[in-house]
């Protein structure tokens, strides 16, 4: 309890106590009745609100063919939404700061080297502690974000952990995805070994896919799905997605392998159950209960 | 004509190239050599991440080599074995010089020479004579080229022995300047521990733990 | 250019027996008898393999001639060894075995005294001769592969027909993009970290001046190989040459290998001689808090390139031991794992991209001090974010390989390394930003290079972190999207920066200005056809438009073409600056020793640079950011503070 009653008394004694620097408002007044300092800040913010609607703008670009047509894609939509929300006030600083450069703090031209009045600052304790302590929030931010979120799609597509994870209730169903130069072809071990070129799958129902190549490297790329992953020759990967919305999607190869390289493409049909089943038949496949 | 490039008064001898004091450049050259162990360093990780992650792979079960013929070990070490001995050697020599025994360097650089010019006709024999080509499978081809690495190493250091001997012998290496040869050396060392561990690689890692790779092309694994 | 300057004082050092006449076979050998002798025993090679070791019309499963590749190989190596042999390169080792030392006389006539312009054409061991070198043949790899890329996009906009045919499309791309990574590694260090770095440190040359020459002409004698491959059935493939698709490519791709192998050793020796440069022989005094933070970024560049170049080297050596004596490091049927190349190279090729960012960056950084008239902002956090990307830049490779399969739980370390890797760099944009606040920019063309790459870096960073987040990258990863992102780097940050670097140091290499009026137009034409160009390549990539393809759904095709059009603005851009430098450098405005008026050691020399740099070896009191006047806000600051003291005092 004593301690309590001597402290305040240490305090108006200690040398390290601070009080013979000006309050930090105060300071911070003081920057911000410099002109330059509101100029950058109002700057700064008309800025941010110009660059804001580019959040909407790389949704809309993506979503041009169809997209999102699985809860990854629009994990992966959402993540360049926010990514690009964050990102949007440091690049606005940043274009502040250059533009008033050109035009708020004077500039000069012609052949001799000017005697400006450049002020020596060589270095600033606040601004950099600043800068750093910003910047690396925002990246531990990014981290976090971006790990939650690969937890998430890997869940969503069990495709890096095999070890039986069924995030549906629906059996999930296997397709082999077989790339050779310069065509993918699809297995249905499940459903009797039917194979085809195209791809059709049930809406809600999981895929998971094992891919494979005969001779280069390929890559399987459902792209209004959001799943990606190579076909390399000598080794298996998976990968794995639940449609839901009906329609017909691109699938491409990524990865170039060899002269029809761009014309490496087929599709892949999302279609209700009952499709599906009329189609297995129709194929000679069984349904797999 | 400043104090740095004119200390002419200087105990220490000149070097005639640039009138630097000869522990100037030899402290360059010693950085020098540092640097390029670091680099072949990188180039000897470069084969030995090849040869470990193929064997941990077995990509199609096709690292072991035809009929299980994997290389006999007792080469391998033997030409480790000779790189140290000519490693010691030359350490041998260049603390001969630098204690004033010229004659103890040039015994070293003959000595030295010799060794390699063994190790190195050995290792062109052991390339020659494994039981297998370097096309037959991915052990074959890692094996190979971890010998094909100390041989070219062997290549390098039987001119860099060989020019330390001569150059020893005309009078070019003193004891009051003989850092060539204390850098010879250390490379030497290096080429010892590259060796060595190919040498490591090369006996220790045979059979893939990797038995239930998927066959080529298919889903069955 | 001249080299009448007064060397230093020799008659006191004992010299060893002089052999010949100073040179020794260096007298004879130039340029001329490297190519000659490259041809020779390249033909001797090709003629006595094709005659005697290749079985002519027995062919291999795939169809191709048994033995062709092995020959090709030994051809391509016989021009490497014949063109260095007929160079010179080998009379240094020689020399040395023998016991031949160099006398002075015969160093200084190999830093090419006495020979006029002729000593660029030899091997010349003065810096600022490799620089001059290097400047020209950065120059060439940038004009080819510009050329490349206006056909490259000439293809995409054209979206109704194939131009090329596809496998020379594919090699196009190819060579594109490795010609231009060799130019923009060495268009920053090879002419500015040879020319102006030594000057700049306060050295008399480089720490190895052969090893300075070896580095320039092992470079180009392995430009050869790598640009006959369009002759030769191309490489077919990307810069990145995933195999086993490389292996199927004819011998074309043996040129490209070679190239690799060889550019391997010159970077290599480039990097040992710079980092002992920096490190062993700066001038008296300048520690290592007062060295200019330009000779950071060379040292950081360097030491990137020494450590992880040796990975890419290996990987091509062990792809072209794949192809001409069939083993197996890559072939999946007989053990190999393409996966391991995809390490092997991404080993390299991620730091690569700091190797040319880098020194790029640390270039602005020197000179935007000069043109603000201001201290570098916080020299300590400059170098500690290049120390920082330097470090982290060796944990990151694996971003290229998210999407591989090769280990999906590498992609949460990973990731977390390469997001980290935005702090650092972050630093520098920091010090840029900084050094800018409050100055009073002159906006001279160099000056005005800064503001261009801080939007290029900008957007490049932006997109960057989109990439190194791996959800996003699964549906980025080889889109349309990464490519406009590496543009934005590499071209944005890098080879705007390098010309910005150019711009500024010019006059010091050449005594002339260079024509601020013709190279603006030039630079500002190709920034703005760089922005349609990658701009709408973005757009492309969003709607899943794959890289590397020749055609496209009509959905790409606007901004195809409008990509295609901004690549000719570009092209027209950069064939102005080409003139403007050209133009410049024979009868432009001449500039004095110091026409910007900076105070770093390169400027107090006189131009033309003298062949030791310095009658007298300076000795360094300060860094040399010594500029402007006391800050007036400081004032105010002050007398907020004493007033703070003063009221506590009060108080009291
Ligand atoms: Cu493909």
């Amino acid at each position: 309890m004593s301690t309590v009653d001597d402290r305040p008394m240490a305090d108006a004694d200690g040398p390290e106590e601070p009080t013979n620097r000006p309050e930090v408002t105060h300071r911070l007044r003081e920057w911000l009745s410099r002109p330059y300092a509101r100029h950058i800040i109002v700057m700064t913010a008309v800025f941010t609100l110009l660059v804001l609607p580019a959040a909407w703008l790389v949704i809309h670009f993506m979503n041009l063919t169809g997209a999102p047509a699985s809860a990854i894609m629009s994990e992966i939509e959402k993540t360049m939404f926010v990514f690009t929300m964050v990102s949007a006030p440091l690049m606005a600083v940043t274009l502040a700061v250059i533009i008033y450069s050109l035009i708020g703090w004077g500039r000069v031209t012609g052949d001799e080297p000017p005697m400006q009045a450049s002020p020596a600052i060589r270095g600033n304790a606040i601004g950099t502690g600043l800068w750093i302590g910003v910047t690396s929030v925002l990246a531990a931010f990014l981290v976090v974000w971006g790990l939650v979120e690969l937890a998430t799609i890997t869940s969503l597509s069990y495709g890096s952990t095999p070890a039986n994870q069924q995030p549906n209730s629906a059996r999930p169903i296997d397709i082999n995805v077989t790339g050779q130069q310069w065509v993918w072809s699809f297995e249905y071990p499940d459903n009797g070994r039917i194979t085809s070129d195209q791809l059709v799958v049930p809406i809600d129902v999981p895929l998971y896919f094992n891919v494979t190549s005969l001779d280069v490297v390929h890559s399987f790329w459902v792209v209004e799905l959001g799943i990606k992953i190579d076909a390399n020759p000598g080794a298996i990967t998976n990968t794995g997605v639940t449609p839901n919305k009906l329609g017909t999607y691109s699938i491409r190869c990524a990865e170039l392998c060899g002269l029809h390289h761009a014309y490496m493409e087929t599709t892949i049909t999302v279609v209700t159950q009952e499709q599906y089943d009329a189609w297995l038949r129709e194929h000679g496949g069984k349904r797999t209960v | 004509m400043s104090a740095v490039t004119r200390s002419a008064s200087a105990p220490e001898p000149l070097s005639p190239t640039t009138g630097e004091p000869v522990s100037t450049p030899a402290r360059r050259n010693r950085l020098g050599i540092w640097l390029c162990i670091v680099s072949d360093a990188t180039g000897t990780v470069a084969l030995l991440v090849a040869y470990s992650y193929l064997w941990s792979l077995n990509v199609n079960s096709a690292w072991a080599p035809p009929k299980d013929a994997w290389a006999d070990a007792l080469p391998f070490w033997l030409i480790v074995l000779g790189i140290v001995v000519a490693a010691v050697v030359m350490w041998w020599g260049v603390r001969g010089i630098e204690a004033g025994h010229r004659d103890r360097l040039i015994v070293a650089s003959v000595v030295a020479s010799v060794i390699v010019v063994a190790a190195f006709v050995g290792q062109i024999v052991q390339l020659a004579t494994f039981p297998f080509g370097p096309s037959d499978g991915a052990y074959a081809s890692a094996t190979y080229w971890l010998a094909l690495a100390t041989a070219f190493h062997l290549f390098l250091l039987l001119f860099l022995v060989t020019a330390i001997l001569n150059r020893t012998r005309r009078g070019l290496i003193t004891v009051a300047n003989p850092y060539h040869a204390r850098l010879v050396a250390m490379w030497v060392t290096w080429i010892c521990v590259a060796a060595f561990l190919g040498a490591l690689f090369a006996t220790t890692m045979t059979v893939s733990p990797n038995l239930d790779s998927p066959s080529f092309g298919t889903f069955q694994e | 250019m001249s080299d009448t300057a007064v060397i230093h004082e020799q008659a006191a050092v004992p010299q060893p027996a002089q052999h010949g006449r100073p040179g020794g076979m260096l007298r004879h050998t130039s340029i001329i008898t490297g190519t000659v002798a490259g041809l020779v025993l390249a033909v001797i090679t090709y003629a006595i393999g094709s005659h005697y070791f290749v079985p002519w019309g027995e062919q291999n499963a795939d169809f191709s001639q048994v033995g062709l590749d092995a020959l090709v190989a030994a051809t391509y190596v016989a021009w490497v060894i014949g063109f260095m042999a007929g160079i010179g390169a080998f009379a240094g080792p020689i020399r040395w075995a023998l016991g031949h030392d160099l006398t002075h006389a015969d160093a200084e006539y190999m830093a090419g005294r006495g020979q006029g312009k002729w000593r660029y054409w030899k091997y010349t061991t003065d810096h600022k001769v490799v620089g001059f070198q290097y400047l020209i043949m950065a120059m060439v790899l940038l004009g080819l592969g510009g050329f490349l890329a206006m056909l490259i996009r000439t293809e995409l906009g054209v979206t109704w027909a194939e131009v090329f045919d596809p496998n020379f499309y594919n090699s196009l791309i190819g060579t594109h993009g490795i010609v231009m990574v060799i130019a923009m590694i060495i268009v920053v260090a090879g002419p500015l970290g040879n020319f102006i770095v030594p000057i700049m440190i306060g050295a008399r040359d480089m720490a190895f001046p052969r090893l300075n020459a070896l580095s320039f002409w092992l470079l180009f004698a392995a430009v050869p190989p790598l640009v006959s491959n369009l002759l030769l059935g191309g490489m077919r493939d990307g810069w990145t040459v995933y195999q086993p698709l490389g292996n199927q490519a004819p011998v074309g791709m043996i040129g490209y290998q070679v190239c690799i192998i060889v550019f391997a050793f010159s970077t290599g020796i480039a990097s040992v001689n710079l980092i002992t440069t920096i490190v062993t022989m700066r001038a008296r005094g300048m520690t290592w808090n007062r060295v200019p933070i330009f000779a950071f970024g060379i040292l950081g560049s360097s030491i990137m390139g020494l450590v992880w170049f040796p990975m890419f080297q290996y990987s091509q050596i062990l792809a072209l031991s794949d192809k001409v004596i069939a083993s197996s490091f890559y072939i999946p049927q007989m053990g190999g794992s393409v996966w391991l190349y995809e390490n092997l190279f991404w080993l390299l090729g991620h730091p690569e991209v700091y190797v040319i960012v880098i020194p790029a960056t640390a270039a602005l950084l020197e000179l935007m001090t000069v043109f603000l008239r201001k201290p570098l902002f916080s020299y300590k956090i400059a170098v500690a974010g290049i120390a920082g990307v330097v470090g982290i830049s060796s944990v990151v490779w694996v971003h290229h390989m998210y999407m591989t399969g090769w280990a999906p739980a590498a992609g949460y370390p990973f990731m977390l390394s390469t997001e980290l890797i935005s702090i650092p760099f972050g630093f520098l944009v920091l010090v840029m930003l900084g050094t800018i606040w409050r100055g009073k920019v002159w906006t001279r063309l160099p000056m005005m290079c800064v503001y261009a790459v801080i939007w290029c870096k900008i957007i490049g960073g932006i997109t960057g972190v989109y990439l190194s987040d791996v959800p996003v990258d699964q549906y980025m990863h080889g889109s349309m999207f990464v490519v406009a992102h590496f543009h934005f780097m590499l071209m944005g940050a890098g080879l705007f920066a390098a010309m910005g670097a150019i711009a500024y140091w010019f006059p010091k290499m050449t005594g002339r200005i260079l024509n601020e009026r013709i190279g603006s137009i030039g630079f500002w034409t190709a920034f703005f056809g760089f922005q349609l160009t990658f701009g709408s390549m973005f757009i492309a990539g969003l709607q899943g438009m794959p890289r590397r393809v020749l055609q496209f759904d009509n959905a790409f095709n606007i901004s195809n073409w409008a990509s295609t059009i901004g690549a000719y603005i570009i092209g027209i851009g950069m064939l102005v600056f080409l003139y403007a430098v050209i133009h410049s450098w024979r009868n432009g405005q001449p500039s004095g020793s110091n026409p910007w008026g900076s105070k770093s050691l390169e400027w107090q020399t006189e131009t033309p640079v003298p062949l030791e740099n310095f009658p007298v070896l300076p000795v360094v009191t300060s860094d040399p950011y010594d500029y402007g006047v006391p800050d007036p806000y400081d004032e105010i600051e002050r007398e907020l503070t004493d007033e703070g003291a003063e009221s506590t005092v009060g108080a009291r």
